[in-house]
């Protein structure tokens, strides 16, 4: 029989999803796990893989790449070699039956009185199937579990999956060595960061080694008023955007800090002995003393909900990652249980896959703040939107040399402004302001929150 | 320690607490001269006579509803059902009446009578005279289910039963009757709602009812040889269920099976796995299994008996299966 491959549901609240391109072209011949297509939703590009082995059949009339359409809509068969394949499309899609009124009942339930003969697991659509045991312990581990290979039946992974991988974890290595703000040019310019680490020669790539490849190669931007469709992703930030700036009461307080220290403890950080592991950046920085300061004033550690207000036990930063493909916000857990070097490594971690469009939904969700840093752009101070259900969002700006009263006198100081975007549902302007002041505080005096 | 079997040790906490408790009394079909069909009276009639040893007629609706008001009355009967299965007759009287006096009277009456009576598929017993129905019991608020595994353990529940003030169903499997095993000298009373870990493991958890903690045993002492480590646990009362003892278990381990003789639908496995996902998703690293006797009325025939129930071979078989999971 004919096996039809449809549209996966990849998320609890995927809809529809484009089908991006296939990795096999029809009458191909596929093997289970084999790559079938890629599937664009929400935030993530992820690819599908055969769950049967056969010929692959796309009929005239299925979707074509490029093409937005339902979950559970049909879009090739798999067929066994010398089986008849189906002639056309079957008439209409394949849909989900939830609502529609010529759904079919299922099957009436029945008693399973020898429920030990068991059937096997079956697989969760698109993902690999895991225990829930194994996905707490790779959550404790900090394991990235949808890669792994279950030895489960069925392919489900379990316990000893995830501590095998747990034991093999090791440095990530084989990246060129770049800066970040190299790593973010390169990918705004679209320079291959591999080929600039010869001319680097063993030290770091920065951003004029980026620039100079880029005009040297001349990159021009497209023609403006260029119609182009609208992504998933940007589907979803617009939706987002727009729910945050109609339903929340947004108000922004800013203050400007004396960033002289932290600018010295960052000099002090990139100079001294680095064990080999990457410098925390500002933004590192900014989320250790964020987290230490929400810890203090939890009211702005928390979310607005239809019938309460959830004042979260533990601080999740999200971090604004500017990506070719908009806008995506990864979560550092536990903030203030990490060290500042622990949570430089994960950012970058973190930064990486959001920027190779990798990030899993698990990576993205769970976030109780939020931190967006404008700047690298040159941006001294902004009106951050609250990433929602979340109550608050810190805006930072350039650290800049400005004139500025320091101990009685007028002296170039490294100043920064801070925005702080909360909503006025779930907390009143005092306390903000005091979380905000508390930061300005740590901004000014780090050893504060280092000892806190 | 000396050992005794399951029915003696049994019987030895009836004749004591019947020599501690002048209240206490016995009804039944051939409980008096005749010592019960399973030797449950044997010798008893002897020392306490026939006021406290009643032979009734075949009549369980009328002898429960005697025993029921003996109880509202103040004394604490012991109605011997024989078979469980007699027991169904006298259903109406037990969960209308027996179950509820104590919550209908808010507790000025007290409910202290024991039921007990023979479960378990064993020896070619046929579909009247094989049933299990403790999840019936489970079921209905008020009772409290037991179900002993060891000598020791029946006479230490049958004296703490013997001393509850609510209707407790102790129920004992055909299999296990003549089953000899070490028994504490003096006083040893069991408390309910206590799970025994019988024996200790690292790789899955077994919980087993009535004679099948047997089979579970020698299951898992064959698998040891095969490097598994199987836990089981013997819940000697189902109701109240000690599931915290399984919950931690499964901590351990993060595998459960369930091995009951009796049917699967609505039974004790169920009522297990419920809680367990309830209370213990996180720990789980695969489905909790159940493994049941057939759905079927308990044949006659020997060959299709044994190929209803559970036993050694389909227990490992089972956790093979389980652990491969």
């Amino acid at each position: 029989m004919p096996f039809k491959v449809v549209m996966p549901r990849l998320g609890w609240t995927m809809e529809s999803g484009t089908l991006v391109e296939w990795r096999k072209k029809d009458g191909d011949a596929v093997e289970v796990g084999d790559i079938l297509f890629a599937v664009e939703s929400d935030k993530a590009i992820q690819e599908v893989e055969a769950l049967e082995a056969g010929v692959l059949h796309i009929p005239a009339g299925a979707p074509r790449p490029g093409q937005q359409v339902p979950v559970g809509t049909l879009l090739a068969y798999i067929v066994r070699p010398g089986e008849p394949v189906p002639a056309n499309m079957e008439s209409g899609a394949e849909r989900p039956c939830r609502g529609r009124p010529d759904a079919r009942p299922g099957t009436p339930f029945q008693p399973d009185s020898t429920a030990a003969q068991g059937q096997a697991g079956r697989k969760a659509m698109g993902r690999p199937a895991i225990s829930p045991r194994a996905r707490r312990l790779a959550r404790e581990l900090g394991i990235e579990w949808h890669t792994l290979r279950g030895t489960g039946r069925s392919g489900r992974i379990v316990e000893r999956d995830v501590r095998a991988a747990a034991a093999q974890v090791a440095p990530t290595a084989g990246a060129p060595r770049a800066t970040a703000v190299a790593r973010r040019a390169a990918e705004a310019l679209g320079v291959d960061l591999g080929g600039l680490a010869e001319a680097a020669a063993g030290r770091r790539i920065t951003r004029a080694d980026v620039e100079a490849a880029a005009s040297a190669r001349g990159v021009t931007a497209t023609a403006p008023g260029e119609a182009a469709p609208i992504s998933e992703m940007r589907r979803v930030i617009a939706g987002r955007m727009a729910a945050s700036a109609h339903t929340a009461a947004a108000v922004t307080l800013t203050t400007e800090a004396d960033a002289t220290e932290l600018v010295r403890l960052r000099e002090q950080l990139k100079a001294g002995p680095g064990c080999g592991q990457p410098v925390p950046s500002y933004n590192d920085l900014l989320i250790k003393l964020t987290g230490c300061a929400l810890v203090l004033h939890p009211a702005l550690n928390a979310s607005w909900g239809d019938n309460q207000i959830t004042v979260f036990r533990d601080v999740h930063i999200a971090l604004a990652v500017d990506t070719e493909a908009g806008l995506v916000t990864p979560v550092i857990r536990h903030v203030p249980a990490k060290s500042v070097r622990q949570i430089a490594a994960e950012t970058l971690r973190l930064v990486e896959r959001a920027r190779a469009r990798q990030l899993t939904p698990d990576e993205m969700s769970g976030g109780t703040f939020t931190i967006t840093n404008l700047g690298m752009y040159n941006i001294d101070a902004f009106t951050p939107i609250i990433n929602l259900p979340q109550c608050a969002i810190l805006g930072v700006g350039r650290i800049a040399r400005r004139p500025a009263e320091w101990q009685g006198e007028l002296a170039l100081r490294h100043r920064v402004v801070l925005s702080l975007t909360f909503d006025h549902r779930v907390v009143d302007g005092s306390p903000a302001a005091r979380f905000l002041d508390t930061i300005r505080q740590y901004v000014e005096i780090p050893w504060l929150w280092l000892v806190q | 320690m000396r050992e005794l079997t399951f029915m003696a040790a049994t019987r030895e906490g009836l004749a004591e607490e019947m020599a501690r408790d002048p209240s206490i009394f016995v009804m039944g079909e051939g409980i008096g001269a005749r010592g019960g069909n399973f030797n449950s009276t044997t010798g008893l009639y002897e020392l306490y006579g026939p006021w406290r040893l009643r032979d009734a007629p075949i009549c369980e609706r009328g002898f429960t509803g005697l025993c029921t008001g003996a109880a509202m009355a103040g004394a604490r009967p012991v109605v011997d059902f024989m078979f469980i299965d007699f027991e169904l007759d006298a259903l109406g009287e037990l969960f209308n009446q027996t179950s509820r006096i104590q919550y209908m009277s808010q507790g000025r009456i007290r409910m202290p009578i024991l039921l007990r009576g023979c479960i378990g598929i064993s020896g070619s017993a046929g579909p009247h005279h094989s049933g299990n129905y403790y999840p019936l019991f489970m079921h209905v608020p008020g009772f409290r289910v037991v179900v002993p595994t060891t000598p020791a353990d029946a006479k230490g529940l049958i004296k703490t039963a013997l001393r509850c003030d609510d209707p407790v169903l102790f129920l004992e499997h055909k299999g296990l009757l003549n089953v000899r095993g070490p028994v504490p000298d003096g006083e040893h009373l069991v408390p309910f709602g206590q799970a025994a870990v019988v024996r200790e493991g690292r790789d899955v958890t077994v919980v087993a009812i009535a004679l099948q903690v047997r089979h579970a045993l020698e299951a898992a002492t064959r698998l040891e040889q095969e490097g598994v480590s199987v836990e089981v646990i013997d819940p000697r009362t189902l109701a109240p269920l000690d599931t915290g003892t399984i919950v931690a278990s499964v901590h351990k381990t993060g595998r459960l099976l369930i091995v009951d003789e009796d049917y699967a639908p609505c039974g004790v496995g169920a009522e297990i796995a419920a809680q367990i996902v309830d209370r213990a998703l996180d720990d789980l690293d695969a489905p909790i299994r159940r493994l049941n006797g057939a759905f079927v009325p308990t044949p006659y025939s020997p060959p299709l008996e044994s190929a209803a129930v559970p036993n050694v071979g389909r227990i490992a078989a089972a956790i093979r299966d389980l652990v491969a999971e």
